[in-house]
């Protein structure tokens, strides 16, 4: 099977999510060891280059130990974004053979325009396994569709199309919403998309009226 | 009436006249928590609709503007005042200074603060406030929430913008001229340094919003179409708007990255840990943060490469903030560290900021952000950065430099009650968001899945609301109870822990200097000579007032503003010729401005902001131009004639201005006058053609709009025109004042400055000419 959305999100999630809580249970232990260890004890001595009253701040030499830490620091973000832009190489190519569907969000809810010029709002049909290429605009305010249990996500904004696509393996139906405030009805600006047996979707699509 | 001497703290005149920074100081930290409850209320009102996924104890309607306005009033009216508050209080003291460099300005910032946070609130009990987001995405605000609320917020954020302007120059001039002499820049306490990088990026941040405030309220009101049209729209807003945006992100943060350095210095009892190197490194984070803004607008569908290199520069941005927060821990290595309520603070936040710093970097990958956009991932994000990182960092300040304020000691232990009660709600709250990151923002429905997430989310709200009322109370309970605090009660190093608590209205016995590399006081003489100092002035509270009648009477009953701009003009004459005293510290470290006063440097500073304002307002103009098909040739919408003749009318208004100036100079008051007279009538000239030239457009049946080239024309051309009335105003009153020789001999350095604007105008006006006459 060919890599969908969700395969690209998903192996670059880990490798983030892995390196991030890593970096931050690394930084935080280091800092609660460091504040347990050098707890004012009332009989311990101040520290000798303890700042005094009225002088004026000195400070801690340390450009070396620092360099490191961001040298090391630099080194994780920058093969971070390396993956990232692997993988946005790939979403930015949507496979060919692609079915295009126009997509046009209005105040609260979704038109879709089929190849053959077929109009549904509210639903959006799509055959498994064949990738589909969404043209997404909107005809009043910024709006963004997210399909987000595929893990697509595309601002639909007036006077502008902007392209996203997909490509579904298993049948069933995901949830469209609005992830761009757009109004009153922007919590219920909820569309489906139904993913079907592409025999079952031919026949229904083939049968459609369209005038 | 003695303006020199303070009335007494129980005196209601005290508090409205009052100049000092350190009472202006405890009126923005009275009122920016007020706003804090004001907005955590809000807050809880709709964690409470979110409680249960089919809740309906907000309409949607409701529950758009509770969230809006609780974005607007936590961002603009808490964080940032919170901040003013402290920097009132202390830049000076830090720094050695008597007060601010121009204490009635410092007043004016306030009052315009309030005022502006007042409309806010009256906008609620309009016809709904601002419902879109504290974003304001577009085209949603300009059209599609065409209610009278909304105009009324709108308007209050402007005088908001006012306010922090007025600030930022004032903060600048002070920081820049009044230190102690041999306190350089680089050794000034952490905080100082937070605050001055802060108002820089104020400075160039701000005026995009005005910016765009103005372009959003000319759509709405005069009907331009800079977001109603395609080739404008959604993205030209986000645009400025994330121009703004983001700096704004750093603007609320950098001032507790100063307490931070500063608190952790002295409970650590060590140095801080490459101190330069973390000044450095903040430099270069507010110089980048102008350069980033493109990374909220992501899926907007922007060209690869622009997108790759806004990437580069967000990841980027991450290098120097680990460069800071590592020399801070670093800090901690060998210390000797006391957990007094402050500190604890100081390290919950720290550790709090790490966790939204490295959710930043998620963000900042296009791959990931694709998805997390507009989802609580993002909520968690920034409130991890702004409340956690922001707010409760400014809180320990609070706790930091009460003693200070207050002369007594909170309860120790109410503090750290408080503080393990902010550690505990906070992440409650705000950790289940990430894990809802499959959840849109700004909803008031959810999936049932979700619930067991969200519902504990609020109980973590309810926590972190109580936890903020241990510290009312501590705070109110130790104003009266508390022990006293003496003058330096945490053993601190700076200067504002070397004189008394609550230090006396000229802070120091004595002038502080650091000539010998540690601090010692010169006897007091700069009380000795002159008149005493004033401390007292009606007119900021009038023209605040004043400005939020004129603005209230737009949305509510134009009486109102008529009375407001006859209030107005009443109180700017009140003002300029008043009699109000305040000298600047002669012994003072002045690099790198030791030549150029502080009246000049000020006009400067302000001046550099107004570039800004016209560049944002040109790029927007250049902005639509380019994503417009067409556009009417040269000559045909426009006449060029109009342009030209306006073109040479202000070149030479600008020649009769310096000849003005050297009149006075060489003493003479009939040229002055004449010449004063001369660049007035130019300017009238000016305004007149501009006056013919538009109603012929208005004749012809060219309106605000009539398309992009229309709407952006006379919204240029009209700011333009705005300023040169302005000046016009002010060489009335110089006009005048010149007739009785006010500028022969001494005093010319007021037309010096007047002259500044006065060209700068001119040449605003030499951009516009050919970007919209001739090509
Ligand atoms: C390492 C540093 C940081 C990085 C790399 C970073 C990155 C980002 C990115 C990429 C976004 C856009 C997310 C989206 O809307 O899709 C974002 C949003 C945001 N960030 Fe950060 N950030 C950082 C630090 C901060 C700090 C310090 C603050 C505030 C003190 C902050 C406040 C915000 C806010 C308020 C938003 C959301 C704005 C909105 O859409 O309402 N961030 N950040
Ligand atoms: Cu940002």
């Amino acid at each position: 099977m060919v890599a969908t959305t969700v395969d690209i999100f998903t192996s670059l999630w880990s490798i983030f999510s892995t390196l991030g809580v890593l970096v931050g249970v690394v930084v935080m232990a280091y800092m609660v060891y460091l504040i347990v260890r050098n707890r004012a004890k009332p009989e311990g001595p101040e520290p000798e280059d303890a700042p005094k009253p009225g002088e004026l701040p000195r400070e801690q030499k340390g450009a070396k130990k620092l360099l490191i830490s961001v040298i090391l620091s630099a080194s994780i973000v920058l093969t971070l974004i390396s993956l990232t832009f692997i993988a946005l190489d790939n979403l930015d190519r949507p496979p060919a053979g692609a079915m295009e569907v126009k997509v046009i969000a209005f105040q609260w809810g979704w038109k879709f325009i089929y190849p053959n010029g077929y109009e549904s709002i509210g639903e959006l049909r799509i055959p498994r396994g064949t990738p589909v290429k969404l043209y997404v605009t909107s005809q009043d305010v910024f709006h963004n569709m997210g399909i987000i249990s595929l893990r697509l996500k595309v601002d639909a904004i007036p006077g502008k199309t902007n392209i996203a696509w997909t490509r579904v393996y298993e049948t069933g139906v995901y949830d469209i919403r609005c992830f761009e405030l757009c109004g009153d009805g922007h919590g219920v600006m909820i569309g489906k998309l139904v993913v079907m047996d592409p025999e079952e979707f031919n026949s229904w699509y083939s049968s459609l009226q369209v005038s | 009436m003695d303006s020199h001497q303070l009335p007494p703290s129980y005196s209601i005149k005290r508090w409205l006249l009052t100049t000092n920074h350190k009472d202006v100081g405890i009126l923005y930290l009275v009122t920016s928590l007020y706003f804090l409850i004001l907005g955590g209320v809000l807050a809880l009102i709709f964690r409470l609709q979110l409680a249960q996924p089919g809740l309906n104890i907000l309409s949607p309607p409701a529950f758009n503007q509770a969230v809006t306005i609780h974005g607007l009033v936590m961002v603009l009216f808490v964080v940032s005042p919170l901040a003013f508050a402290l920097a009132n209080y202390v830049v000076p003291l830090q720094i050695g200074a008597r007060d601010l460099a121009f204490p009635r300005l410092n007043a004016l910032s306030y009052w315009l603060y309030l005022f502006g946070g007042l409309l806010v609130m009256i906008s609620f009990f309009q016809d709904r406030t601002l419902d879109v987001g504290w974003t304001l995405y577009q085209p949603l605000t300009s059209v599609f929430s065409p209610y009278v609320g909304v105009n009324t917020g709108g308007l209050g954020l402007a005088l908001l913008t006012a306010s922090v302007t007025v600030s930022t120059v004032n903060f600048v001039v002070t920081i820049f001229r009044s230190r102690a002499k041999g306190l350089r820049l680089t050794a000034l306490p952490m905080f100082t340094v937070g605050v001055l990088l802060t108002v820089l990026m104020m400075l160039y941040a701000f005026p995009a919003l005005l910016a765009g405030i103005i372009l959003l309220a000319s759509d709405r009101i005069l009907g331009t179409v800079y977001f109603t049209s395609p080739q404008g729209g959604a993205i030209l807003w986000d645009h400025i708007f994330w121009f703004f945006g983001h700096p704004e992100v750093y603007i609320v943060l950098f001032p507790a990255l100063g307490v931070f350095g500063d608190i952790l210095v002295t409970f650590s009892r060590r140095p801080l840990f490459a101190r330069r190197i973390i000044i450095a490194a903040m430099v270069v984070v507010a110089t980048l943060s102008f350069l980033v803004w493109g990374h909220h607008m992501f899926l907007t569908g922007m060209h690869p490469d622009v997108r790759r290199a806004f990437t580069v520069t967000t990841i980027a941005i991450s290098l120097p903030f680990d460069a800071i927060i590592l020399s801070f821990i670093y800090t901690l290595a060998k210390a000797r560290i006391e957990l007094k309520t402050p500190m604890l603070f100081v390290l919950g936040s720290i550790a709090i900021f790490i966790i939204g710093g490295i959710t930043g970097v998620f963000l900042g990958s296009i791959a990931l952000d694709y998805v997390l956009r507009g989802t609580y991932f993002v909520v968690a994000h920034f409130h991890y950065t702004m409340a956690g990182g922001a707010l409760v960092g400014l809180i320990a300040g609070v706790y930091y430099w009460y003693p200070k304020m207050t002369g007594r000691m909170f309860s120790e232990k109410l503090g750290r009650i408080h503080f393990i009660l902010t550690m505990i709600g906070f992440n409650t709250l705000y950790f289940p968001f990430f894990l809802s990151w499959e959840m849109p923002r700004r909803v008031p429905i959810y999936v049932e899945s979700l619930v067991p997430l969200q519902q504990i989310a609020t109980v973590g709200g309810f926590i972190f609301g109580a936890s903020f009322l241990v510290m009312f109370w501590n705070l109110l309970y130790s104003l009266r109870y508390g022990e006293p605090a003496g003058s330096n009660p945490w053993g601190a190093h700076t200067l504002e822990w070397m004189t008394e608590s609550p230090p006396p209205p000229h802070n120091f016995d004595g002038t502080p200097t650091f000539v010998d590399g540690k601090l010692s006081f010169i006897a007091a003489n700069g009380a000795a000579h002159g008149e005493p100092e004033t401390h007292l002035s009606r007119w900021p509270f009038m023209l605040s007032l004043a400005s939020f009648l004129a603005l209230l009477g737009l949305t509510t009953h134009l009486l109102v503003s008529v009375v407001g701009v006859g209030l107005l003009a009443f109180s700017v004459l009140g003002l300029a010729g008043e009699r109000f005293i305040s000298r600047e510290e002669d012994l003072g470290e002045r690099w790198p401005f030791e030549r150029v006063d502080r009246m000049k440097l000020a006009w400067w500073t302000f001046i550099s902001s107004e570039v800004v304002l016209f560049g944002v307002i040109l790029s927007a103009y250049v902005y639509v131009r380019t994503a417009s098909s067409t556009w009417p040739a040269p000559g045909t919408l426009l006449d060029i004639g109009h342009g030209a003749v306006n073109t040479f009318i202000l070149l030479t208004s600008s020649l009769t201005v310096v000849l003005a100036l050297a009149s006075s100079r060489m003493g003479s008051r009939t040229c002055t006058a004449g010449f004063l007279a001369a660049t007035l009538g130019l300017g009238i000239l000016f305004l007149f053609n501009k006056y013919n030239e538009w109603s012929e457009l208005f004749s012809h049946g060219i309106t605000f709009s009539s398309g992009l080239p229309a709407s952006t024309f006379f919204l240029t051309t009209g700011i333009h025109g705005a300023h040169v009335f302005a000046g016009l105003l002010a060489l009335g009153y110089l006009f005048a004042r010149a007739l009785k020789g006010a500028y022969v001999g001494k005093g010319h350095e007021t037309l010096e400055y007047f002259g500044y604007y006065w060209h700068f105008v001119d040449i605003v006006w030499v951009f516009i000419f050919p970007l919209f006459y001739l090509v």
